[in-house]
């Protein structure tokens, strides 16, 4: 009777962290990467860089589970896929990543507001290299094109942390 | 959660060195990938071959949800054009009934502008496509515009070709691969299209805006040649998109210029076309091919 108890699917004493687990994280990343590839042909380009979202979702909720590396090669995947500049994603990412090392040195407390405020930080930043890169390559435009997409990008933040502690309580089989 | 108070993660050697390591990969990666930046900048041609290589790996994806979101539609918008099938009959006869009046007079036009030009002797190629494709997505995460359609090397497409659909001037092939390419928007600020105004014949510039629109503006400083509704076609000038192709209708003017909406929507439009450029030496060959013949 209590091996049947033990050997019930769902039970709370057979779950554990999925195999690969080091690895879902990033592949998580690489996967929103691909969200580009849904058949949207619209006019104008409001739309979040989902896999940077993502990725910042990842490491404000646990600061070990991508080394800052990987975002090298993650950034690269982004680039290759939207069909971005090749390099600006490497660039943005890891430099996103390094930044929050230091400023995890830095701040004094963590909560949901300074994190929200530190990812909206970054999309500002994100956003405004984009915006001069594109400024290099001949796309002159001012700067309020830009604004609506990062208005939406910040609020749509919350989201992609949502889905980050989902993936990430699925993993670990909590 | 309070943070450690040092980035020290213990007294293992090991661990206190892995660390340090990642970071100096990480610095490694963002000097990686400023110096890809930058060659992207100076020498955009260096990705071609892996930027089409991509291309062919993600456009069948976007192809085939896109054969799926179509069709949903379709049984959307079929369902609500049985909804109103009579007035629909009725608004059609009538508008065929004038169009065929229109087609006769534009028979007559044709006739005697292909008289005139006989008189003139003026030789012009006639424009014969490259391929078509459908347009099968978009970049709507940046604020870029390019689309890409499901025709690449394989089907004879090269960098540079114009597109056009059967309702306007889509834009031109920036990436190709062998069975996608990608297609710069005339709605993408960088752009630039010489055209003229239909109705006067003023020679203008049409400049995208990034958010769907394009921004016409006269070559001559003056008075605004340009009323709500003007449509502007292409000119010809500089030799890469062939002559009397629609771009986009005014809506809305401004203190020198205005605003216009393109004509053929890449949303909307079933097919694009790619044509030759209409002088081949538009094309951007390095000069040392062009000239040895």
């Amino acid at each position: 009777m209590v091996r049947s108890a033990l050997g019930r699917p769902g039970n709370a004493l057979d779950r554990g962290p999925k195999k690969l687990a080091r690895f879902i994280p990033a592949w998580s990343v690489a996967v929103a990467s691909c969200l580009c590839m849904l058949p949207i042909v619209i006019q104008v380009g409001w739309f979040p860089d989902f896999g940077f979202l993502l990725l910042l979702a990842w490491r404000l909720l646990r600061g070990d589970v991508i080394p800052a590396w990987w975002a090298a090669s993650l950034g690269l995947f982004n680039d290759l896929v939207t069909g971005g500049p090749i390099g600006l994603s490497v660039a943005i990412w890891t430099g996103a990543m390094i930044l929050l090392d230091l400023l995890d040195r830095r701040t004094m407390w963590r909560d949901y507001w300074v994190e929200w405020g530190l990812a909206a930080l970054l999309i500002f930043i994100h956003d405004a290299a984009r915006w001069q890169i594109d400024g290099l390559m001949g796309a002159h435009s001012s700067f309020s094109t830009v604004v609506p997409s990062v208005v939406i990008a910040i609020l749509v933040f919350p989201l992609a942390a949502w889905a980050a502690s989902r993936i990430d309580r699925w993993r670990l089989g909590r | 959660m309070a943070p450690p108070t040092s980035a020290r993660p213990g007294w293992s050697r090991r661990a206190q060195y892995s660390l340090f390591f990642s970071f100096l990969a990480a610095v490694a990666g963002l000097l990686v990938g400023l110096f890809l930046l930058a060659l992207s900048l100076v020498a955009p041609n260096s990705y071609a071959a892996v930027r089409g290589a991509a291309l062919d790996l993600t456009a069948p994806v976007t192809g085939a949800l896109r054969e799926g979101t179509t069709t949903i539609g379709g049984l959307f918008s079929g369902a609500g054009d049985y909804w109103d099938a009579a007035n629909q009959n009725a608004k059609l006869k009538a508008e065929r009934s004038a169009m065929q009046r229109e087609i006769l007079q534009a028979r007559a036009i044709q006739q005697e502008n292909r008289q005139l030009k006989a008189a003139l002797q003026l030789r012009e190629k006639t424009q014969q496509a490259v391929a078509s494709g459908r347009i099968v997505g978009s970049s709507f995460q940046s604020q870029r515009r390019f689309a890409v359609i499901s025709a690449g090397s394989g089907d004879g497409v090269v960098p540079g070709m114009p597109v056009r659909a059967a309702d306007g001037l889509i834009g031109r092939v920036v990436d190709a691969g062998g069975t996608a390419s990608r297609v710069l928007l005339i709605s993408d600020q960088a752009n630039i299209v010489p055209a003229r105004l239909l109705r006067t014949g003023v020679a203008v510039i049409s400049t995208g805006r990034g958010d769907g629109t394009v921004d016409v503006r006269p070559l001559e400083v003056g008075r605004n040649p340009f009323r709500p509704g003007d449509v502007i076609v292409t000119s010809g000038t500089g030799g890469l998109y062939p002559p009397h192709v629609p771009i986009a209708r005014v809506v809305r003017l401004d203190d020198d210029g205005a605003i216009a909406i393109p004509l053929a929507d890449p949303a909307n439009v079933s097919f694009a076309i790619v044509e030759h450029p209409f002088e081949e030496a538009a094309l951007a060959e390095p000069p040392e091919t062009a000239e040895t013949p």
